[in-house]
């Protein structure tokens, strides 16, 4: 399948839930003031834009997430290291990872801002919280899985237990942490709109709140298509990241179909 | 010792598990492999010839006994010894073009300058025929290529000795034959002394100066068999002299009689 193909069949599929959108809409089957069809919900964005409330939150948004996810990769590869170097850490954290997984993000923001305040360390926090699981998980099942003929390789040349941790274990393990990354892309979005709901000064989920406690319903569905669009774009960014740094795996797997 | 043996298994022994669990693998093993031979060792499955390759190699140490390698007893993986592994597409590194693979194994890196590794490597997959695919992966190349390509890079690492683990075993057999002849041929060039570790008797005995069998677990060596056939072979007119097929008998005569006793 070629990737113009692919590209058409995704806009087909938008087109599609679009048109589904507007039918509803016009089919009263719904009330009209609760479920807007689509030009009055581009008319809802287009007055955010014009105000320049959506451009400023927008980027607020993005940034967090972007700069937590980067956070959370760094430090669930580092954890997923330490893990396969040392198996008392292992044993260790591997109780604490189980501990901290099922904690709801909405659970810890409230006592967050009073230990954190509003600013940007309490996004990182709640991110880190919910998305470094996806790249050490990941990352310590990939590094586990390594071939052990590779790492005899790298030991036959005389290699540190170092060497072959960065330059053997880690990238064979690379494919399978990006997969985790992806994963925790989409969280880290998720977690730093309902982080911004709660604490309530900026951002997207901020945003969302008032529109919709303002009964601004257009807005309020503009901003869900953009939360849309935002794990979308995350989507693209982590793929373009994957593609420089693991380009032989997208090319393996991509000949092998 | 004399100065022309370059690898020696003294008396080695190793067992796994512990108490009523513990299973002796290597009972007492003793050669000798003198530089520039090639030495083929063969054995009933299961009688723990990956667990002999990893000793020689310094990968794993024996619980008694020692293996010298130039004379120096081996305490983990010397400089100057190579291995090929049985598993081609586990042992290449997948992230890696084939020339990538072979300049990883260069050891005296600091020496040479990028240019320098490269023609190297290039010089090295030009004689193990894969010229043309030096910036291939080994994703892209089929199983025969795959350990060229681990070969090549076995040479890269400026070794002495090769241990070949089984390492033709998945290959199909006219990519076999042609790969016998291949690594007799870059043993000679190359000034290799190799110890190649298989379950084919045919390829041991064709392949070989002297063939070592290994006993039935707990295992030792139950005889060496010397090959007398010169260095030159051929696929057609080695394997119909008499000295081949002298050889063939003999090593094949001792497996069956392991095999008929673990029947009976």
């Amino acid at each position: 399948m070629t990737r113009a193909l692919l590209w058409s069949r995704g806009a087909v599929s938008l087109i599609f839930v679009l048109a589904l959108w507007q039918a509803v809409a016009l089919s009263g089957a719904v009330p009209a003031k609760f479920f807007p069809g689509i030009p009055a919900i581009i008319d809802g964005a287009r007055q955010m834009i014009a105000t320049g409330e959506l451009p400023r939150n927008e980027i607020l948004t993005l940034g967090r997430a972007l700069t937590g996810l980067v956070l959370a990769s760094v430090a669930g590869i580092a954890l997923a290291l330490l893990s396969d170097a040392s198996p008392f850490f292992d044993r260790g954290f591997r109780t604490i990872s189980s501990l901290l997984q099922p904690v709801p993000p909405a659970a810890v923001v409230p006592m967050a801002i009073f230990a954190l305040g509003l600013g940007i360390k309490l996004y990182i926090f709640i991110i880190l919280l919910v998305s470094i699981w996806g790249p050490y998980l990941n990352g310590a099942a990939a590094l586990r899985a390594v071939p052990r003929e590779q790492i005899l390789t790298g030991r036959m040349l005389g290699l540190s237990p170092a060497a072959i941790m960065f330059r053997i274990k880690l990238p064979a393990a690379m494919p399978q942490i990006f997969a985790g990354i992806r994963y925790a892309a989409a969280v880290s979005l998720i977690a730093v709109v309902v982080a911004e709901m709660l604490a309530g000064r900026d951002g997207i989920g901020f945003l969302l709140v008032r529109k919709s406690f303002s009964i601004r319903i257009p807005e309020t569905y503009a901003l869900m298509f953009v939360t849309m669009f935002n794990g979308v774009l995350l989507a693209l960014l982590v793929n373009l990241a994957r593609r420089v740094l693991t380009g032989w795996h997208v090319r393996q797997t991509g000949a092998s179909k | 010792m004399n100065d022309t043996t370059i690898l020696e298994a003294v008396d080695l022994r190793k067992a796994y598990g512990h108490g009523l669990q513990r299973m002796p693998i290597l009972d007492g093993i003793d050669f000798r492999v003198r530089k520039g031979d090639f030495v083929s060792v063969v054995g009933p499955s299961g009688c723990g010839k990956t667990t002999l390759l990893m000793a020689l190699a310094g990968l794993s140490q024996p619980d008694t006994g020692e293996v010298r390698f130039r004379g120096q007893p081996v305490t983990q993986p010397p400089q100057g010894l190579a291995v090929v592994f049985q598993d081609y597409s586990r042992s290449l590194f997948p992230w890696k073009t084939a020339r990538e693979n072979v300049i990883f194994a260069m050891r005296d890196t600091a020496q040479k300058t990028r240019q320098e590794r490269r023609d190297r490597a290039d010089e090295l997959l030009a004689a193990v025929g894969l010229k043309e695919f030096a910036q291939k992966y080994p994703w892209q190349l089929s199983g025969g290529m795959q350990q060229r390509v681990a070969i090549a890079r076995g040479l890269a690492s400026e070794s002495d000795l090769l241990l070949l683990d089984e390492p033709l075993a998945a290959v199909d057999a006219q990519t076999r034959a042609d790969m016998q002849d291949l690594i007799l041929e870059l043993a000679q060039r190359f000034d290799q002394t190799c110890l190649l570790v298989t379950h084919d008797v045919d390829e041991a005995v064709y392949m070989a100066d002297k063939v070592i069998v290994l006993s039935r677990r707990p295992t030792s060596v139950a005889t060496e068999i010397p090959v007398d056939l010169g260095k030159r072979r051929d696929q057609l007119a080695t394997r119909e002299q008499p000295g081949f097929l002298h050889a063939r008998h003999e090593v094949m005569e001792r497996i069956r009689s392991y095999r008929s006793q673990m029947a009976g």
